[in-house]
């Protein structure tokens, strides 16, 4: 008898900023939406154990989508794109949020994302308050450390660079199996993605003045950050955390940068209660 | 607590390893460079030849040429080399972005043979602890 996993793969048309790209999502369960959108240089592989985690998909209705150039979203079949090398946007990472929320038909979703991804949840919270009920940051801080991205795409320098930072972005304790996995899965992204991805998550990503205009009572803030993760420190969070009022911080003993994938179970038991907080207060609104 | 790899009593044994480690010899294909290692004061460097460890050079390393060089402190260096190290010594591109592991030289190169670079230094890790 053959196994299967409740999650299901499809194809969506977008249309962002007057580009239409056919884009890869996966979902399942059904509940209160969630958006779970992969980090800079991932695709939706990383959400995986979410989307088939009996608990979660119980409640829920998780979705997952593949930004345009990573994973099985190609780049858009209008624009000769490798005429221009690829860099993410701010402006482009929120509108492609909105339009898959509309395109689903989503009624404001809750979204959670990690490293790059983590830090739009504070730029939607800022920027979209009304179109998402709660943010979920996980590794986030006012802004980035500084970068120089040349390493990152450079013609002497291949995935196996990408598997073996990422190997070590998940903490000691976590499983070698899934370590493996989650390097496995950072070597798939094509090689000029990441580099791109790190113009938001390095250069366009700033809170610096901003956090004090984030209203939770309009879209809630809650803030995991792994205690191992190098790139967003637990007193990277905290000091964002005391600057957004309302905003909820729990450290993440025994995870490093990529929890969801390197230790999902110990991620779990992180973020459930923040999800049935957010459930709990959506059904005390409606009734 | 003493850093065994940079023990020369102890090179013709850690040559053996890495060079029949699995992983290492993936890793380390095609890899012809001196990485100069520096646990302090103490400087080694680790020459490779085709993918394989050559030596483990301790004499006269001072005045060795090399393609690249990762250095620490001998404290950063014995928390890496813990069984489980503490946060932000687990690895050497964490260790980089946190200030307390720097490479010098030819950086391209190093992070074109990174992954042989990380299995070297696990493998140093394994064998502190065995």
């Amino acid at each position: 008898m053959a196994r299967f996993e409740p999650m299901t793969g499809k194809y969506i048309f977008l249309t962002v900023q007057g580009i239409e790209y056919r884009i890869y999502y996966e979902e399942s369960g059904k509940g209160i939406p969630i958006i779970c959108q992969h980090a800079g240089g991932s695709q939706t592989l990383e959400w995986r154990f979410m989307l088939n985690d009996p608990e979660i998909i119980s409640k829920y209705h998780v979705i997952s989508a593949d930004l345009p150039y990573h994973g099985k979203s190609l780049p858009p079949e209008s624009e000769e794109w490798w005429k221009q090398e690829y860099k993410l946007t701010k402006s482009f990472f929120i509108d492609f949020q909105l339009e898959l929320s509309r395109a689903l038909g989503l009624e404001r979703p809750i979204y959670l994302g990690q490293n790059s991804a983590g830090f739009l949840a504070l730029d939607l919270a800022l920027e979209r308050p009304d179109d998402f009920r709660a943010v979920i940051g996980v590794n986030t801080a006012i802004k980035a450390g500084m970068a120089t991205l040349e390493k990152y795409y450079h013609p002497y320098i291949g995935n196996d660079y990408k598997r073996a930072t990422a190997l070590y972005f998940c903490a000691p304790f976590s499983p070698e199996k899934l370590r493996r996995a989650d390097s496995w899965c950072a070597m798939l992204c094509a090689p000029p993605v990441t580099k791109g991805d790190l113009n938001y998550y390095f250069r366009e990503h700033d809170l610096t003045g901003q956090t004090k205009k984030i209203d939770t009572s309009r879209c809630a803030v809650y803030l995991l950050t792994g205690e191992y993760d190098p790139t967003s420190s637990i007193e990277d969070t905290i000091a964002l955390a005391k600057e957004i009022k309302g905003a909820k911080f729990t450290p993440m003993k025994g995870l490093s940068h990529c929890g969801m994938g390197e230790n999902p179970p110990l991620f779990k038991t992180y973020l459930m209660p923040i999800l049935d907080e957010i459930s709990s207060k959506s059904t005390k609104k409606k009734s | 607590m003493a850093v065994h790899f940079i023990n020369p009593d102890k090179t013709s044994s850690i040559v053996d390893v890495l060079n029949s480690d699995p992983e290492f010899k993936i890793a380390a294909r095609y890899m012809t460079k001196d990485v100069c290692i520096e646990v302090g004061k103490t400087k080694c460097i680790v020459k490779f030849r085709d993918g394989v460890v050559t030596e483990i050079k301790f004499e006269d390393a001072f005045a060795e040429r090399w393609d690249f060089a990762v250095r620490a402190s001998v404290d950063a260096w014995e928390k890496f080399l813990q069984p489980i190290p503490p946060r932000f010594y687990d690895g050497l591109f964490g260790g980089m972005i946190r200030g307390n592991f720097q490479i010098e030289g030819d950086t391209t190169m190093c992070f074109s043979h990174f992954w042989a670079v990380t299995r070297l230094f696990d493998i140093f890790r394994e064998l502190q602890n065995s």
